[in-house]
């Protein structure tokens, strides 16, 4: 059995990408500026969480211990923390490990703490728990404040609240907006295959006439659809490339406070993530325009 | 061989296109369909080349049923058969070669058959010298004869030939008429569609008449009525 030649669908495709050069380059330019406003949401997204992962300021309490308790009762409250249903991890500071951190944090000026040693030490004993449930955490505050031996709570709700809906309200927009590029992508590459078709229908008459497989005469179209898509997750990452690195260095030499991704580290989920979805787009629109418009 | 048992055609809007047609055409006949417009032609053309399916009746072609087959069949279905058209149907933008070589490119013939067999069909319609000429550089019964050649590229069982002499002047259509005489003395079966009574005199082969969708007259050296 004979085989067909994948040069002459390539072939046809990328002539056909000529002909109808104009829908072609409304296609990919449609399609391309989808695929940024995805890939710089994501990342945008990536670098969220990272900063949030490293400042840790999500879902954690500070509880600040009476400075009166003696050790049976700081290992007492331990126990109650244990018990409680929303806490996930304890980690406990001694008063001398909060004056350690402080020296070294202000290592400079360590000679200064000689004099906080001991029983001159100020700071009180600590625990840092972190919850699992966010939307009990105020629950879990008003809990902790009633145990006898804490002398403060403090819980980081409000910044985290803010993230989370700053976070929420940003991911509804992005999809909605998303959505609807998509659809218009999709749309518009319908019509870009639908006037391919239009233009070679006498051809594709005949290819019947002669005995041409349906394979035959619509892959051309696919790939030609699969091709828009390829040139605009192409063009989609450089323009991402350019974009995110810009910001980039704005970022890393001006607000050193955010930690970013740095696009080397993640350019190979950009590029692969872009091909990915833009090929599959545009076959997806081809293969909807074709059982629209060529009954073969 | 075609088989056409009480075949019958309606189409949605009611009409009754052929109202039971019953035909036998052997292997390597030639054979005129003559009949006047509406009479039905177009739709036994149709149904031979299954775009459409009969309404009722059996039609067999070269142990196909047409009235089963699926569609992703017809493709290879549609290989027993060269077609060729009034209107000639060639690409535009491909030569006399590459329309030719694209029946058979279709069909996912190697490159090597092909080079080597389009020169030589063109040599049997006459045209072995205009390899690479454009169909707009030739005159309407060259263009026919590219169209057989393409008919034949793909050694067909059957060739349909559409009022072949429709679109080309009298002194060609004789010359087209031989060539699909001497294509049905190389063992093919040649159906042809016309409605032009000189020819069909002239010739003096089978002629099935169709009139009001079905057969009123089938005879061997007949006239057209």
């Amino acid at each position: 059995m004979s085989r067909y030649n994948p040069f002459y669908f390539i072939g046809q495709a990328f002539k056909s990408l000529w002909r109808n050069s104009v829908m072609t380059i409304a296609s990919i330019l449609i399609l391309a500026s989808c695929l940024v406003v995805l890939g710089s949401f994501a990342l945008l997204v990536a670098d969220l969480n990272l900063n949030l992962g490293e400042l840790g300021l999500m879902n954690e309490i500070a509880i600040y211990l009476d400075p009166e308790l003696d050790d049976a009762q700081v290992e007492e409250i331990g126990k109650t923390l244990e018990s409680m249903s929303n806490v996930d991890t304890i980690t406990f500071i001694s008063k001398e490990e909060g004056l350690e951190e402080m020296r070294q944090d202000y290592a400079e000026y360590s000679d200064l703490f000689v004099i906080a040693e001991g029983e001159a030490n100020p700071l009180p004993d600590m625990f840092y728990i972190t919850y699992a449930d966010v939307t009990k955490a105020t629950t879990l505050e008003y809990q902790l404040s009633e145990i006898e031996g804490i002398s403060k709570v403090i819980l980081r709700l409000d910044l985290a609240m803010q993230i989370e809906s700053f976070k929420s309200g940003m991911t509804l927009v992005f999809t909605w907006f998303l959505a609807l590029l998509f659809v218009v992508s999709i749309f518009v590459i319908i019509n870009t295959i639908k006037i391919a078709v239009h233009s070679r229908r006498n051809e594709i008459n005949v290819m019947r006439y002669i005995g041409a497989t349906r394979t035959f005469i619509v892959t051309p179209f696919i790939l030609e659809g699969a091709l828009i898509g390829l040139f605009s997750g192409t063009i989609a990452y450089l323009v991402e490339w350019y974009l995110y690195t810009y910001i980039e260095q704005i970022v890393v030499s001006e607000i050193r406070m955010i930690e970013v991704y740095l696009f080397s580290e993640v350019w190979q989920y950009v590029l692969a993530g872009f091909l990915l979805i833009g090929t599959l787009t545009g076959a997806i629109g081809s293969s909807i325009s074709l059982r629209r418009n060529l009954n073969a | 061989m075609i088989e056409l048992q009480n075949v019958k055609k309606v189409y949605p809007n009611k009409t009754a296109a052929l109202n039971g047609v019953t035909l036998r055409i052997d292997d390597g006949e030639f054979v005129f369909v003559v009949g006047h417009s509406g009479a039905g032609k177009t739709t036994l053309m149709r149904l031979l080349l299954r775009e459409e399916k009969p309404t009722s009746g059996k039609l067999i072609i070269n142990d196909f049923d047409l009235t089963k087959m699926p569609n992703y069949k017809v493709a290879h279905y549609r290989r027993q058969l060269g077609v060729v058209f009034q209107d000639f149907r060639l690409f535009p933008n491909k030569t006399v070669y590459e329309n030719v070589a694209f029946a058979m490119h279709v069909v996912g013939t190697p490159a090597s058959k092909i080079r080597k067999r389009v020169p030589a069909i063109l040599n049997t319609v006459g045209l072995g010298d205009k390899l690479n000429r454009y169909p707009n550089e030739l005159s309407g019964g060259e263009q026919q004869r590219v169209a057989l050649a393409r008919a034949l590229a793909n050694n067909p069982k059957i060739i349909i030939a559409d009022e072949p002499t429709g679109n080309i002047d009298p002194e060609m259509s004789i010359e087209i008429m031989n060539l699909l005489l001497k294509i049905n003395r190389l063992g093919k079966t040649v159906i042809v569609v016309t409605h032009e009574k000189s020819l069909v005199d002239y010739y003096q082969q089978r002629v099935v008449t169709i009139e009001h969708g079905k057969v009123t007259e089938d005879k061997v050296g007949g006239m057209f009525e």
